[in-house]
């Protein structure tokens, strides 16, 4: 096993009066694509937003790159790496297309590499080169998702965790975000994906948790949590 | 109509409009980064007054130069809030989705007990001082010098904030929390530290204006109430959290005020300034250049 680049132990976390996470450990990998499945309400977006410091943590801990982070405040975990595309994308729909792309890379650890991050994205996403003079909120879904995305990598991150990011596009698009997850994986990149497409993501993932009910009720390689009777019932419908 | 082509009106209504735009920067900054309705606002601009007053009767320096120290004490003010006060009740999830309405009554508690404790120490009278009283002839147009001054400085220093935050980082940050605060947080803006600067600006800008009204008007523990209303009516106008459309929007209702009384008369300014602030709020609540409702 190569080494866990993010350790998250006995987690819980809660909405009011309402646990939506209980006790829920897992670890990603370096380099890998780990992926988080689990039906609605099972606590997937609850996690990540507990892992990006958007949701206090109640109890349990989190490690990223051996430092705990679970009581650090958002802007210090994106200095350390972590970058969350956060699900409904919220991208600045006052800003254009290059400024929220700026805003991006507002982290210490990313404002000097600006010029390179714009070139990359682009590089990534020509459509939002054609359209970096236009404002956020004009743009199409699929485009908002693309920005989202580009937005997250403009911060230089070590760990992209994106929440739910084909919800509500057209197919043609959901595949090309498919694809580039997978080419930003061959860049190096580590990346934790909740997705409610569980069958292609599974495909693209190395290691999958299921979660259930706001604890982790399965793990292991991605191919085997596929290949389980009850996964293909529950998520698949097969 | 004559009037109406008046230079000598088209100066005044000048100065009350840059006075405004200064004034309601301040309020939309606050309002736009915390969602906060500080409606102590106006008493700001009291303070800074008050302090511009006493710094000429102890040393006998001008509001030009003690501008810069209401600007640093009402900061200072700004600073102490939300150490004391806003830190902490920001930082709560739960309570932070009841702190628009609840900060209403806090300010407005806050509004009352400032106005008292000035009435204390200072008393209820009027005060106010002669500075550059003589009058300065520029064409057309006669005005006493410190107004001159005012126009000047109030000119110079809300254009230099508005293309601040329109072209710095910090700016930048500042209209993305604006915006929306998950994603600021998101993207790995320092929120706490975006919003205590909004706070000092936002009280220090107020109190360097209120220096400079020192010289306009008779200075009075209650003098600071209409400008909260103008205020209000200004970021309305120019959509909340919308700091050019604001500055646009402070300018437009001085304009609106200085022609409008001088159509109808003195008596007519509150009429004025409710009736257009009615009048948006039934026929364009998202603002004359608002795009429509902040996302929160």
């Amino acid at each position: 096993m190569s080494k866990a680049l993010l350790q998250v132990t006995d987690l819980s976390a809660a909405y009011g009066q309402v646990l939506a996470l209980r006790d829920f450990s897992c670890q990603v990998e370096e380099g890998k694509i780990t992926a988080l499945v689990g039906s609605n309400g099972a606590g997937k977006t609850t996690f990540l937003r507990s892992l990006s410091g958007l949701l206090p943590v109640q109890q349990g801990s989190i490690d990223f790159d051996g430092g705990d982070i679970t009581y650090e405040p958002s802007d210090q975990r994106v200095e350390a790496g972590l970058a969350l595309v956060p699900e409904g994308r919220l991208i600045f729909p006052d800003f254009t297309v290059e400024q929220n792309l700026k805003i991006g890379a507002i982290s210490k650890r990313a404002r000097d590499d600006l010029a390179e991050g714009l070139e990359y994205a682009y590089a990534l996403f020509p459509k939002l080169e054609q359209r970096r003079h236009q404002l956020g909120g004009t743009l199409s879904g699929g485009e908002q998702q693309m920005l989202a995305v580009a937005r997250g990598l403009m911060a230089r991150p070590r760990l992209l965790m994106l929440d739910e990011p084909t919800l509500g596009l057209a197919p043609l698009i959901a595949d090309a975000i498919f694809d580039m997850m997978t080419q930003l994986k061959e860049t190096g990149l580590t990346l934790l994906i909740v997705e409610q497409d569980v069958n292609r993501t599974l495909q693209i993932a190395d290691y999958a948790y299921v979660l259930e009910n706001g604890t982790g009720v399965m793990a292991g390689a991605a191919q085997d949590i596929l290949a389980d009777p009850k996964v293909r019932e529950s998520y698949l419908g097969i | 109509m004559d009037i109406l082509l008046s230079p000598q009106l088209l100066a005044a209504a000048l100065i009350t409009g840059v006075l405004y735009a200064l004034i309601s920067l301040g309020l939309n900054l606050i309002y736009g980064t915390m969602r906060l309705l500080n409606v102590a606002h106006g008493d700001l601009v009291m303070i800074g007054a008050y302090i511009a007053f006493i710094v000429f009767s102890l040393f006998n320096v001008g509001p030009l130069v003690s501008m810069f120290g209401a600007a640093v004490i009402c900061g200072g003010l700004g600073w102490f809030a939300y150490k004391s006060i806003f830190q902490n009740l920001l930082s709560n999830s739960q309570i932070l989705a009841r702190l628009e309405e609840n900060s209403l009554l806090l300010f407005f508690g806050i509004s009352v007990v400032v106005q008292n404790l000035v009435i204390l120490f200072f008393t209820a009278d009027r005060q106010g001082y002669e500075y550059l009283s003589a009058i300065v002839e520029i064409g057309d147009v006669r005005l006493t010098g410190a107004r001159l001054a005012v126009l000047i400085v109030g000119s110079v220093i809300s254009i230099a904030a508005v293309l601040y935050l329109r072209f710095s980082l910090f700016g930048l940050a500042m209209n993305a929390l604006i915006q929306n605060r998950d994603a600021s947080a998101v993207v790995g803006i320092n929120v706490d530290r975006v919003q205590m600067f909004s706070l000092i600006i936002g009280f220090g800008i107020t109190g360097l204006a209120g220096a400079l009204i020192s010289v306009l008007e008779p200075i009075t523990p209650v003098m600071g109430f209409p400008y909260t209303m103008s205020a209000f009516v200004v970021i309305i106008l120019g959509g909340l959290g919308n700091l050019w459309g604001g500055f646009l929007a402070g300018l437009l209702l001085g304009m609106l005020e200085i022609f409008g009384v001088a159509i109808t008369g003195p008596e007519w300014r509150s009429v004025l300034v409710y009736g257009i602030f009615i009048g948006i709020l039934i026929f364009r609540p998202q603002g004359l250049l608002g795009r429509g409702k902040i996302a929160r």
